[in-house]
């Protein structure tokens, strides 16, 4: 077991031309919950896009799960790494049951069917995420919570021990968003999974985070332990707002509030 | 997952027409042959008339028309699933008119002041992938090379400019190349099951025959690919290697029908949206159902075009999008069940 799950080292990134990560170099963790955060723009999306693989880096290197990123194969990265993008898109008359099973792409057999290893990992796929009595519906017919479920569901079919996320709680309610983080929790604790997690909302990084990476304008500004990373004076200087953090009684971790650019 | 036998079961109902339309094809004719006739005739125990009629002159035009229409439904649905778009085909990314260029030039390069071919007629399939495959591949590389935007859509964007530009280019080409061509070029182009001879229908036979196992081992990548491109790629589809693939596999499927048969149109469109109401695009076997599909289309377009007007016979071309053509825009107004 590598020690790391990603390390980049002086990656850059463009879009057509425009800077998107600037020579960022990263360590991060094995085992853990890591979440990139940082304001709209800075880069944390596409430093997770480029560990994936799924946009070319400039210059710089990466190593995924002990292994230079342009070693592996499509599927054996697969087996490695999953990822949920931001705004998945299929046909509107697949089956989440469909859904799922594609899931299982990388560890299909060509010619056969699905195997009972397949079909076990979906099924407790659509379990754990809730879906199972959902299954027969097209995705047409899911609400935004339950199309964002069902996409999770078949991320996590993919079984592979690091899973990356790109603003998973969209489209969910705060308590679905809440249970989607539980899972994660159980998930990484009990089966010892990795996650990267790109998170919008501060006080769920807080919360959930064992490992937080600040992004700025294509920069990393601080990386380590959540409480180590997520202070009133980084959260201000790096979102230009107002904030302070509280601790309250009978939470483990404390809260984050902020109140804008005015001192309040 | 689908059962693999109700997916099965569900080929039933074109299987099933597409025998009897094969029957009635090879029945009528000049000469009209009851079923029970065909039938006999086929397991080598008819009259000796029956036998000369049903294997010399009717079943090469016959299998023809039903590997030909299997080989076009085929390219599209694989054009589609390659491209995400529901209104790729053959026709409107130029491919098939890309191998009508290819084989007009054949044609006029190698042919001699008596109407006669200087080289063998079995290079004419490699023209038509030639000119298949510069059609098709100015057709991606534009695309790669459009930053903006949607790229299944400029996929079609300039499918369709430059599917007019190899139009114009044939047209030119008939106008201008030997006359003695002309009109053997213009049937040609609405495409004709006409002339098949058994050579016809080895050379088909074997291009399916070569492709048949390729796709059955594509068929997960080819269903992985309804998923957006990021989406598929971290389920671990090498993505740009299969678009390739699966893009050059519908290149010379398109080449090869359309070398033996012209350029029918329309089944590579229709055909795939039929079997996914008809049969259901996630199911096993979808693909085997697009193809019966196409053959089915194809057979009974011919079959029409040969009985509408006897003694005319018209162009199998003109009969596809005449039955294509509305089903599809039915299909449309109906269909908002399947989004691609």
């Amino acid at each position: 077991m590598p020690d790391f799950m990603a390390r980049l080292s002086g990656v850059t990134a463009a879009y057509d031309g425009t800077p998107a990560l600037g020579g960022i170099s990263l360590d991060l963790p094995d085992n853990r919950i890591v979440a990139f955060c940082g304001p709209n723009g800075s880069g944390k999306s596409t430093a997770l896009r480029v560990m994936r693989g799924l946009h070319k880096v400039e210059s710089g290197e990466i190593t995924v799960a002990g292994r230079a990123l342009g070693d592996w194969s499509p599927k054996e990265l697969a087996r490695q790494v999953a990822m949920l993008s931001q705004s998945p898109q299929a046909p509107s008359d697949l089956t989440v049951e469909d859904l799922v099973m594609m899931g299982r792409f990388a560890h299909r057999g060509r010619f056969s069917g699905p195997s009972a290893e397949d079909v076990a990992a979906c099924g407790k796929a659509l379990q754990i995420t809730e879906m199972t009595e959902l299954k027969h519906r097209s995705i047409a017919q899911l609400s935004g919570g339950q199309l964002q479920r069902a996409w999770v569901a078949m991320t996590l079919a993919q079984n592979a021990p690091r899973i990356f996320l790109d603003e998973p709680t969209n489209h969910l309610d705060v308590a679905h968003a809440f249970e989607l983080l539980d899972l994660i929790r159980h998930l990484s604790r009990a089966e010892n999974r990795s996650f990267v997690i790109v998170l919008h909302d501060l006080n769920m990084a807080m919360r959930y985070a064992d490992h937080v990476v600040l992004f700025k304008q294509g920069a990393v500004t601080a990386s380590g332990p959540t409480q180590d990373v997520l202070t009133e004076d980084a959260v201000s200087s790096v979102f230009g707002i107002s904030c302070r953090i509280l601790t309250l009684e009978g939470l483990e971790r404390p809260v984050i509030v902020s109140w804008g650019k005015n001192r309040g | 997952m689908t059962p693999v036998m109700p997916s099965a079961v569900r080929l039933a109902p074109v299987l099933g027409l597409l025998v009897l339309a094969t029957i009635a094809a090879i029945g009528i004719g000049s000469s009209f042959m009851p079923p029970e006739r065909v039938v006999s005739a086929l397991m080598g125990q008819g009259t000796r008339m029956d036998e000369v009629i049903v294997w010399k002159l009717r079943l090469p035009r016959v299998l023809l028309a039903v590997l030909a229409g299997a080989a076009l439904a085929l390219a599209g649905a694989l054009l589609q699933r390659v491209v995400r778009n529901p209104m790729a085909s053959p026709s409107v990314l130029g491919i098939s008119d890309g191998a009508a260029v290819g084989i007009l030039v054949f044609l006029w390069m190698f042919s001699d002041e008596g109407n006669n071919l200087i080289v063998s007629v079995h290079w004419q399939p490699l023209a038509a992938i030639l000119g298949a495959s510069i059609f098709g591949g100015l057709v991606m590389l534009l695309a790669l090379a459009d930053r903006g935007g949607n790229r299944s859509l400029k996929i079609i964007l300039y499918g369709i400019a430059l599917a007019a530009l190899a139009k114009a280019v044939v047209t030119l080409l008939i106008i201008l190349g030997p006359v003695y061509r002309a009109s053997q070029a213009l049937t040609w182009l609405t495409g004709s099951v006409g002339a098949a001879h058994w050579d016809d229908v080895l050379t088909m036979a074997l291009g399916l025959a070569l492709a048949a196992p390729f796709l059955a081992s594509q068929r997960l990548v080819l269903r992985q690919l309804v998923l957006d491109p990021e989406s598929a790629a971290t389920t671990g589809v090498p993505l740009e290697r299969a678009q390739f693939i699966l893009l050059a596999t519908a290149v010379a499927l398109t080449a090869l029908a359309t070398a033996h048969v012209g350029a029918i149109g329309f089944v590579g469109l229709v055909a795939p949206h039929i079997a996914r109401v008809m049969h259901g695009q996630f199911r096993s076997f979808y693909l085997l159902s697009t193809a019966l599909t196409g053959s089915l289309i194809v057979l009974s377009a011919d079959l029409l075009a040969r009985t509408i007007a006897p003694p005319l016979e018209l162009p199998t071309g003109a009969l596809t999008a005449l039955v294509g053509a509305p089903l599809f825009l039915y299909l449309l107004i109906k269909g908002r069940r399947y989004h691609a």
